[in-house]
Parts: structure tokens; sequence; C-alpha cells
């Protein structure tokens, strides 16, 4: 399908106030909810402060009030989610794109029915971490973090809305130079805006009040068309001046995250005797394997036991995180969870990304992005 | 001959495929062929059927080097698995590297049954680059009393 650029915004007049960017997204979701088209809407709920992002599913469209509006400190994940939890339901989900491309992943292996899923995306610049952003928000900004009411970015900055109204900023980059800022693994991310979904929103190139939209699919394309004919959101085409600031910031984005693979996957790359002092801490939690989005398992590998070994105080890396790095590297998407809950604070996510980064340049495949499975699967005879 | 067995100290695990490496070893055997000692053959039905975790296993349990006999190009007995191995070998070559095993180590070629020649002269050479490298030294695990010298990052 050829893709389309739209700029629209909710005509629920509640639902353009309090979503972001005119609200245009949850009157997406309201109109699946309220045509039957889904049984739910998985979505983030603020929880008790804005560092507090919490999933949630929806099944009646009133509760959409309390799930608009942004959280950029959120280090959610959807995929697993729904292929745990959710699979029997027809669902609306938004999506950054580490979530779209972990659930394209699970798609192709039968663990998420595409069929019953709408998939909307939202562009993503990257997630800070709860706990980082409270610090960085005492340093930085000079302020008590609970009295923050709003954060956004926008510009390469981190934007902070204070309880009394006014607003504070510091550049992004300052932040990361300093070891704040991003997670990691989203400075390195290019995938920016989710082109896996079944759309993309985002306020890159919309005027305020509106919310920048690039249908990606024929399912998206209908919903749109629909949502408009049935009265539940506005619609007009964007400017090619839109268009093309849309697309300027875009490839700022992509650029970053580039210098940044340099740097992370290559410059600060441990060696392996880093590595050795980072697998000694390692306490076999398995927090990383229950927190992939990827490892779906019933029966894992790694609690075999002719893998494990009694007398180990750490588990041999080779039969631990090599176990899990053959079954799941080259289609990691970069998400970050497992380093995100890693108790000893391995950087797992970096030496991941990195081989599914060789993986790419060998095969071409891309985790999350490439429409097949990974050649690994492929019965081919080649 | 006894003596020399106790004696080796360089350890190879080679996986053969029933349907020809293991044949080819076979030949190799029948026509008194010697190739090293060193190399304990593992039979297993198909180089498809290896796994990277049993790979690892064997450099965990001190293998010096692995080695891994398939079939040639179109000649796999259940059509396609030398290809799916090879494409496999392939990632399990990139992460030993990530831990610290050279590529060396670990060596997978595609002998026939008739190839009893192939296979002692692959036997011979294999052996002599993992006795030149000596035996694999892991730096892994460290006992937990250096470990507390480790600082959280």
């Amino acid at each position: 399908m050829e893709t389309q650029f739209l700029l629209a915004k909710a005509k629920d007049k509640e639902l353009a106030k309090r979503g972001e960017c005119g609200g245009a997204i949850s009157a997406l979701f309201k109109y699946l909810l309220d045509q039957g088209l889904v049984d739910g809407v998985l979505n983030l709920r603020q929880g008790v402060d804005i560092y507090d992002g919490i999933p949630t599913l929806v099944e009646d469209s009133e509760d959409l009030m309390e799930t608009c509006g942004s959280l950029h400190c959120a280090p959610t994940m959807f995929g697993d989610l729904i292929s745990n939890y959710l699979s029997d339901m027809r669902l609306a989900v938004s999506v950054k794109p580490c979530d779209a491309m972990a659930i394209r992943e699970l798609e192709k292996r039968h663990q998420i029915n595409e069929d019953n899923l709408f998939k909307i995306g939202l562009n993503c610049g990257g997630v800070v971490m709860p706990l980082i952003a409270q610090k960085m928000i005492d340093i930085f900004y000079e302020v008590d973090p609970d009295d923050v009411v709003k954060e956004e970015i926008d510009k390469g900055k981190f934007i902070i809305k204070l309880k009394d109204g006014s607003h504070k900023s510091v550049e992004i980059d300052e932040l990361e130079d300093q070891g704040f800022g991003r997670r990691i693994n989203c400075q390195r991310c290019e995938l920016k805006v989710p082109r896996n979904a079944d759309l993309a929103g985002g306020n890159w190139g919309a005027e305020p009040g509106w919310t920048f939209i690039e249908v990606l699919t024929d399912k998206g394309k209908k919903l749109v068309k629909d949502a408009k004919k049935s009265g539940y959101i506005e619609v007009k085409i964007p400017s090619e001046k839109a268009i093309g600031m849309r697309e300027k910031i875009e490839n700022v984005m992509i650029k970053l995250a580039h210098k940044f693979q340099d740097k992370y996957l290559e410059e600060n790359y441990p060696d392996t005797e880093n590595w050795d002092e980072y697998w000694n801490r390692c306490i076999k939690c398995y927090a990383c394997r229950d927190a992939c989005a990827l490892c779906f398992c019933k029966e894992c590998d790694l609690e075999k036991d002719f893998y494990n070994d009694e007398n180990e105080v750490v588990p041999d890396p080779l039969t631990f995180q090599g176990i899990r790095m053959s079954h799941a590297c080259f289609s990691c998407v970069n998400c970050g969870q497992c380093e995100d809950v890693c108790p000893m604070e391995i950087p797992l996510a970096v030496i991941f990304h990195k081989m599914q980064k060789r993986y790419r340049d060998k095969t071409g495949f891309i985790a999350g992005v490439s429409e097949e499975l990974p050649p690994l699967y492929s019965p081919e005879k080649s | 001959m006894v003596k020399e067995m106790s004696d080796e100290k360089t350890k190879i695990l080679g996986f053969c495929c029933n349907w020809c490496c293991y044949g080819g070893a076979d030949t190799a055997g029948t026509a008194r062929m010697q190739y090293p000692p060193n190399v304990r053959i593992l039979r297993v039905m198909c180089s498809g059927r290896i796994n990277p975790s049993m790979v690892f296993k064997a450099f965990k349990e001190g293998a010096d080097g692995v080695f891994v006999g398939g079939c040639h190009r179109g000649d796999c007995h259940y059509d396609a698995g030398n290809y799916k191995w090879n494409r496999r070998a392939e990632l399990i070559k990139d992460i030993l590297l990530e831990f610290g095993i050279p590529e060396e180590r670990f060596r997978f070629e595609w002998i026939s049954a008739s190839e009893g020649e192939k296979f002692q002269k692959t036997m011979e050479e294999f052996t002599k680059t993992i006795e030149s490298m000596g035996p694999l030294q892991r730096t892994f695990p460290i006992c937990s009393v250096k470990q507390q010298g480790i600082k959280a990052k």
C-alpha cells in the first residue's frame, strides 16, 4: 500500500483537550470500542505520578479518558503481554516502535494473531527510565520531581511543566553526555516511526492541536476512513512543508541513533575481559529471559539439567547467556527489557543488539521489521 | 597406543552425521588410516540436529576444539539439514567470539561416507591447529573470592 499522510484530531471536545496533539489516537480507540470492532484497548495509564506508566486494558470507551496523553518515562513492553495474556481478544494497542517490532516477531511465530490486532503506532524518540528521570530533574532542573505535572520531548529538549504552570527545559544531548536522558538502547534505536504498525501518529510536522498520522496498511486506511465517516475524527491533508519537516526530524533522529550505535556498539563496546566481569555478576535469576518478549517457549533450554551445574557459583556464560543468544539474538528488537530488569546491571541489550546488527549485515534480516522469519528458520537449500 | 591415549592433552569433540561423516570415519578406520586419537566422535543423525547449545556445552565441559561433519551440499539424507546447520554454524562462530573463543577452535566440514581420506586429513589438520593454540583457557568462572573485587557499574 502506498503510504498516506494525514493530520487528524478528535471531534470529541473532551478527548481533544485531554489527549495529546488533538487526541486523534484516543478518538480512534474510542471509535473501535464503540463500534465493537475490538474487545479491548491496551494502552498506558498514568499511575501515581508522571513517572508511573501502567499498562491498562480498557474495555469501556468511557474509561479511555484516563489513558489520554503521552508518557515518556514508561519503559513498557506490550508484545509479551498480548501473547501471554490477551491472545484470545480482539485488541487495539498503542505501540511504540519496539512494541511493534516485538509484536511482529511474535506474529511470525504464531504467538499473536495479526487479524485480532489493530496496531496504532506512536512515533518515539526514546524512553527515560523513571528513576533516572527523577534524578535528572532534581540535578539539572533543580526542581522537586514531585512538582512536575507533565513532561514532553520536543526539538531535542526534555521539557517539564511544573505545578505552577511554568516550563523548564534542558537539551537532551547535555543530559545524555552526563549519563542521564533516554535509555541507552533507546539512544541506539533507529526505528523512530513504527512503520511496522497499521498507522503511525505523532507530533513531528504537525501543527498544534493536530496529530500527524502516517497510514501504513489497508487496515489502517480503512480505520481512519471509517472513523472519519462516523464523526470521531476530523482529517485534513498536511502541507508539503509539514511532511518535509517531519522527515527532517526523523532523519536527524536516525542520524543521531547511528552515532550512538557507533559509540556503544563499537568504540565503547566492552572487550572480553569486561564481559567476563559482567558475566561474573550474574545471579541466574532468569529475569532477562522472563522479560524478553521473544522468549516464549514453555520448556526452556536454560532449565535443562544438562546445562546446569550445581557447583557453579555463577552460571557459565556460554551455557546461560550463550544459549539465550543462540535462541534470540538474531531476532533481538533492542527493546532493552533484559537490561532494565537485570538486578546486577549487566548491559545485556548491548551484546544482543550488536549480534542482531551483525546478523543483519550478513543476512539482511532486520528483526521486527522484515516480513519473513529469520533465515535460520528457513527450510531453503541455500 | 593405550599410553598415547592417556597422554593426550588436546581434547576435540567431533559431531558426525550418521549418513556421511560418521561413515567417512568408518571408512578411514577400516582402511587403517591413522588419525589423531584426540578426537572423540559423537554420532548424530544429521548435522541439522546439532544445536548451538551442544557446541557450547562441549566447550564448557573442557573441549579444546569442536568439529562438526555433515553431508555435502545437496546430499542431505533429510533434504536440507546441512543447509540449516550451515546457517546455524555461522551464528555459533559469532557467539563463540563474543565469549572469547576464537573461531579456529570450531570447525565444520562436508565429508561423505566414501571420503575416509578427507576425514583423516581434516582430523590431522584440525588437531594440529588446536595443538598449536594450546588448551582452551577460559577466564571464566572466576571463583567467588575474586568476585568481591568487582565493583558495580
